[in-house]
């Protein structure tokens, strides 16, 4: 039981090395790399330990995009970056990249000619599945990690108007 | 001047709606009202003085979208600090050139810390030493020929395809030949620095901002990005007859 929390937290941080990457590929600025690495990590230990806790794998990275998303904007406010220079590194981490390659697999078998009409709905479901489940997770990220900044970029605007007001004033 | 911030930002990864602000927030500053007209591939601004007695319009054409924050983030508080500190035109183009000629990454840089997040990957997925290094080595090439297609300016997403190709054809081997005890996650995580993250929740933001038509734009752009991922991938895979 400790042993696999244990092992949760040891992922925890290779989800932050993940985004870590890339951020470098991103060409973030250097104030914000190890940032990313500590919202990327958070990210990916709330994901990992909802479905410790047996939630579902959409809702759970749903939760880990959304604090992703909260804390991008925060950090945001605290360096004077976009949030998106946090969120978009940090949420990339979670993308489901074992069930879009089964799933690829499975559409490659679907359409050769090994498939036999005894393991095709078998094959059949098991890619459904998978794709499904590479849909919705991806969506469930996107969302997450978009609301936070949707709703602060409306107090950013409001921001600008006291600002230009006082200014006129 | 707002055209040059307005496209730096958009082929940098920024969204519609903070491209629509940054330039309004200067162009306020500065005592002018600004309109845009944003599309993926080029800009239309008109800008009015703020007692309507002239105005002067202007198209330019976006260049090709690669990723850079350091840019994006720069524009964003020298838009702040025209509000601020009352910067002149003249500032502000210096600034624009100083922000544009900012170093990236060292290469090697890049390479090793986007390899070790192709590691981190295999990691996440269930693969142990082994498997990790077969990703970090098939990601570092990987990358490195990206970068290699981008610089001899092959169509972007054809460079997607060869490197998407290129890294699996590495960690295909080991596959192939049943090294370690879960060669497949190398193979499905030595592509994975490649997925289209930036345009994908560009996208959303600008469908939920309501800037639909760019959305699409940014959605069709991601597609075709995994589309290509895919088929390097599939080469690969087909070729080792996996």
């Amino acid at each position: 039981m400790s042993l696999e929390i244990l092992s949760i937290f040891e992922k925890g941080i290779w989800f932050g090395f993940a985004a870590l990457g890339f951020a470098v590929l991103f060409n973030v600025p250097q104030r914000a790399l190890f940032i990313i690495w500590l919202i990327g990590a958070a990210g990916g230990l709330t994901k990992l330990l909802l479905m410790h806790y047996h939630t579902d794998i959409v809702i759970s990275s749903f939760a880990g995009a959304t604090l992703v998303g909260i804390l991008s904007v925060s950090a945001a406010h605290n360096k004077h970056a976009p949030p998106l220079v946090f969120s978009i590194p940090a949420v990339i981490p979670m993308v489901p990249g074992a069930f879009a390659y089964r799933m690829m697999l499975g559409l490659i078998k679907l359409s050769g000619t090994a498939v036999t009409s005894e393991t095709y709905s078998l094959t059949l479901g098991e890619t459904a599945s998978n794709g499904l489940k590479t849909l919705f997770i991806l969506m469930a990220l996107a969302v997450g990690v978009a609301i936070p900044m949707l709703i602060s970029r409306k107090e950013t605007i409001k921001k600008i108007r006291h600002k230009s007001d006082a200014d006129g004033g | 001047m707002l055209l040059d911030v307005g496209t730096l930002l958009m082929s940098n990864g920024a969204s519609t709606g903070r491209v629509r602000t940054t330039v309004n927030r200067i162009a306020e500053a500065l005592g002018y009202e600004a309109e845009l007209l944003i599309t993926s591939r080029s800009l239309m601004l008109t800008v009015t003085e703020e007692n309507g007695s002239d105005y002067t319009s202007s198209v330019r054409r976006t260049p090709a979208h690669g990723v850079n924050f350091k840019l994006v983030s720069g524009i964003s508080r020298m838009s702040w600090r025209v509000i601020e500190e009352n910067l002149t035109v003249e500032q502000i183009n210096e600034d624009i050139i100083r922000l544009t000629s900012l170093p990236h990454y060292p290469r090697l840089v890049v390479l090793t810390l986007v390899a070790l997040a192709g590691a981190s990957f295999c990691r996440l997925f269930g693969g142990e030493g082994f498997e990790m290094i077969i990703a970090f080595i098939a990601t570092f090439f990987g990358l490195f020929i990206r970068q290699e297609a981008i610089k001899k300016r092959f169509n972007p997403y054809i460079a997607v395809v060869f490197a998407s190709f290129s890294a699996s054809m590495i960690s295909g081997l080991s596959v192939k030949f049943g090294f370690g005890t879960n060669p497949e996650y190398a193979l499905a995580t030595s592509v994975l620095f490649l997925i289209p993250g930036v345009p994908f929740i560009n996208s959303l933001t600008d469908l939920m901002d309501g800037n639909t038509l760019n959305g699409i734009v940014r959605g069709v752009n991601g597609l075709i990005i995994a589309f290509a991922i895919a088929l390097g991938l599939m080469f690969a895979m087909q070729i080792y007859g996996i």
